[in-house]
């Protein structure tokens, strides 16, 4: 287990205020907020601002983790046991800033530290669920895992058939101490068709596993289709670009189209109008309503390579002398 | 060479809009909030429920959209209504990324970098 300099994460000097504490808190979690840095770590780096703030913004913790540090010095990263009785004298209660991350996921050398306590006091505040009154006797009350989630990333063909992954989980489990373990654990899932973007999957029981006989949290995994050049999804609605030579649009015709519903032969109207969308309804993603499936006509020229290539173009346009494709719409 | 009896079980996942419906409790939990703030939140307008009265669906946006006023609230002691704001533009930006990435696919164009 490697030691973890909470003063060093957030960035302030062991003699920071609570104000101090907050000020670098908010900056951090700004800067590596999920949802707009462009950190490639920015989850990892927000879980282990969310720890040290947790830890450094609770008077008791602060106070536990800065006596470990007198008793105990260690440098960030290096192995690291608490000593026996560490916490002989703390008794940690539910704090200001405790909550931790938004899955409340915590490294292993703070559930070493606080971890069965921490877990019993999470949430707080006007707002947060009510904690448990835990007592420091060494046992939690029974409490259900947390939640956790995930994001997941699918081909859209994986809303049409279905699939299985296989996920990769930095889990938990309770050791026979009762602490909280953290191991790598893989997951094979079923992945329901019908699946849309930014909808979620439930894994029940896929969480942490909860305490005192009460049942594990859930597995949330929020889905996003992988961007695919040949068709995109908007709710259940899939739309497709499908080129069609000239005479194709000008004239109709019957064209085969291999679209996520498979191989269909689709009729062209003819007379081209440019934008033209062809609408095969309820095959879009399946469902109870479906989605339907919209083919994005354009017309795609064949390249003259040849003489007799470059003759039948200037055929077409001694056929259309009047045709002017510059000439605006109306005037 | 692993036996059968190694192979992991799959796990069946549930559609949440589909075949899983979220309580307003367990939609408070999921937020580490009382229901009391899902609630309020859903008077005030800034949360969404398809259901009827007295029988509230969360779909899986308003999971996600509940998640992140409670983070936003939590960590910035955030007004609510601020809070929402700030998950509106945030939604905004998301869907304008996604018509981005879908133009450049599209395209064929290399997404800009800067």
């Amino acid at each position: 287990m490697e030691f973890k300099d909470y003063y060093q994460v957030l960035g302030v000097g062991k003699t920071a205020t609570a104000e101090d504490i907050k000020k670098a808190y908010r900056k951090l979690a700004r800067k590596y907020h999920p949802d707009v840095s462009k950190e490639a770590d920015a989850m990892a780096r927000m879980a282990e601002i969310n720890e040290a703030n947790a830890v450094l913004s609770d008077p008791e913790k602060r106070e536990a983790y800065d006596a470990l540090g007198r008793q105990a010095p260690h440098r960030p990263g290096q192995d690291f046991r608490p000593p026996p009785n560490w916490d002989a004298g703390f008794k940690f209660s539910d704090g200001a800033g405790a909550a931790g991350g938004p899955d409340g996921e915590f490294s292993d050398f703070f559930e070493q530290l606080f971890g069965r306590q921490a877990r019993a006091q999470r949430p707080h505040g006007a707002h947060r669920q009510a904690p448990h009154d835990a007592a420091w006797d060494g046992a939690a009350p029974p409490s259900r895992g947390n939640d956790h989630h995930a994001k997941i990333e699918l081909d859209l063909l994986d809303a049409y058939q279905g699939a299985e992954r296989s996920l990769a989980l930095r889990g938990a489990r309770l050791d026979a101490a009762g602490r909280m373990v953290h191991e790598e654990r893989s997951l094979q899932v079923k992945i329901p068709k019908g699946v849309r973007e930014g909808q979620l999957i439930r894994l029940t029981g896929q969480g942490s596993p909860g305490t005192g006989g009460a049942p594990a949290g859930d597995l949330f995994l929020e889905v996003h289709f992988k961007p695919d050049a040949r068709w995109r999804a908007i709710d259940r609605d899939v739309y497709q670009p499908v080129a069609v030579a000239p005479w194709e649009a000008e004239l109709g015709a019957v064209i085969a189209v291999q679209t996520p519903a498979g191989a269909l032969e689709v009729t062209v109207p003819a007379r081209w109008k440019s934008g033209r969308k062809l609408r095969l309804k309820g095959r879009g993603i399946p469902a109870a309503t479906p989605g339907d499936l919209y083919l994005e006509l354009t017309v795609a020229l064949p390249p003259a390579h040849s003489d007799a290539e470059r003759a039948a173009y200037a055929a077409l346009g001694a056929a259309f002398p009047r045709f002017n494709p510059r000439a605006i719409p109306g005037a | 060479m692993p036996s059968a009896h190694d192979t992991p079980a799959i796990q069946p996942g549930e559609l949440l809009d589909e075949a899983a419906e979220l309580t307003l409790e367990d939609l408070a939990r999921i937020c580490h909030m009382a229901p009391g703030w899902v609630s309020e939140r859903l008077e005030a307008g800034l949360l969404q429920t398809d259901g009827p009265g007295g029988h509230w669906r969360f779909a899986s946006a308003t999971v996600v959209r509940a998640r992140r006023l409670a983070q936003l609230e939590t960590t910035f002691d955030a007004d609510p209504h601020l809070a929402a704001l700030t998950a509106d533009l945030i939604e905004e930006v998301a869907r304008l990324r996604q018509r981005l990435q879908h133009l450049e696919a599209a395209t064929g164009n290399a997404p800009a970098r800067g």
